[in-house]
């Protein structure tokens, strides 16, 4: 597992999409439209085992689908500021204002 | 003053309102509010996207029948509040993502990575530069987009939840959100961040 990243897509950009043995690209693009249903869990045994094995021999949809999952899990992770309670004050305040109540 | 109020059988209107709406607020505002800033991106918005997703809430809590949980129908006045909002502000993209512009047309824009591997998302996220670009990702994606996208990956919200909130069905929904996902992943794998090294464990970045 390599350490470092690449600092940019500018090199790999230029190298045309080789099909790799045994499916074509048409293929691939079929898998990746899948991912997400892949992800979630929502696809039927038939169709899971029909990415599986696509994945088993591509390399490129491999990496694609971890990037995907990874940006999937950083959302899930996020974190923001909880709310003050000063904030939270505040924000009430102006609401009952606004409806004539404060 | 809302014309045609019913009156509450225990007592004044205004009374039996100002104590549910007390109880709305107190029960829901943080939620909200964590909603509104991942939707917004930033504070002053947030703040007032919360304010007039309550306001909105005290005004319809009458005709509010429980038809949905309290949390879908407080969602729902949110993110219709968020579309009104964003429609104010010039020169907002709202295009349409089309599945064809994420497919990779070379080998390296297939391999392109996020900077996560061997981490966890948290020790990713440990990462100012990263963290960052996650969230100019998602303050970038055309709005329809981004409410999916937050309110299932980052509100954890069902698919059949979101179609509530947003009039949509299921399909359109994980629609919806493979595209934003792929948005997303393509603006953290364009940016050739560099993760640390988690095999040296250096721990965080700034």
């Amino acid at each position: 597992m390599t350490a470092r990243i690449p600092q940019t897509s500018r090199q790999t950009h230029a190298q045309p999409l080789h099909p790799h043995a045994g499916h074509s690209k048409t293929h691939c693009l079929k898998i990746l439209r899948r991912l997400s249903d892949y992800i979630d869990a929502e696809v039927t045994t038939d169709v899971c085992k029909e990415i599986r094995k696509h994945l088993g021999a591509c390399p490129n949809c491999e990496v694609f689908l971890t990037s995907l999952r990874q940006t999937v899990s950083l959302c899930r992770h996020v974190e923001s500021r909880p709310l003050s309670t000063a904030l939270k004050s505040r924000i009430r305040r102006t609401v009952l204002h606004a409806l004539g109540r404060a | 003053m809302t014309t045609g109020a019913r009156t509450q059988p225990s007592g004044t209107p205004r009374v039996s309102d100002a104590v549910r709406f007390d109880q709305l607020y107190r029960e829901h505002v943080d939620r909200i509010f964590r909603f509104a800033q991942r939707l917004c991106g930033q504070e002053d918005d947030a703040k007032d996207l919360v304010q007039d997703t309550f306001l909105n809430a005290y005004r319809g809590l009458h005709d509010f029948r429980g038809e949905a949980s309290v949390t879908t129908w407080l969602y729902t006045i949110a993110a219709n509040a968020c579309t009104r909002m964003r429609r104010k502000r010039k020169g907002e993209p709202q295009r349409e993502l089309s599945l064809e512009e994420f497919i990779p047309t070379s080998e390296g824009e297939f391999r392109l990575q996020v900077a996560a591997n061997g981490l966890s998302p948290q020790q990713a996220l440990e990462n100012k530069q990263l963290r960052r670009a996650l969230q100019q990702a998602i303050q970038k994606l055309p709005k329809k987009y981004r409410l999916v996208l937050v309110l299932r990956d980052m509100e954890g919200l069902t698919a059949k939840e979101v179609g509530s909130i947003m009039g949509l069905n299921e399909r359109a929904v994980k629609s919806r959100l493979h595209r934003a996902r792929l948005f997303v992943r393509r603006e953290l794998s364009a940016r050739g961040i560099v993760a640390p090294d988690s095999r040296r464990n250096s721990g965080e970045e700034d």
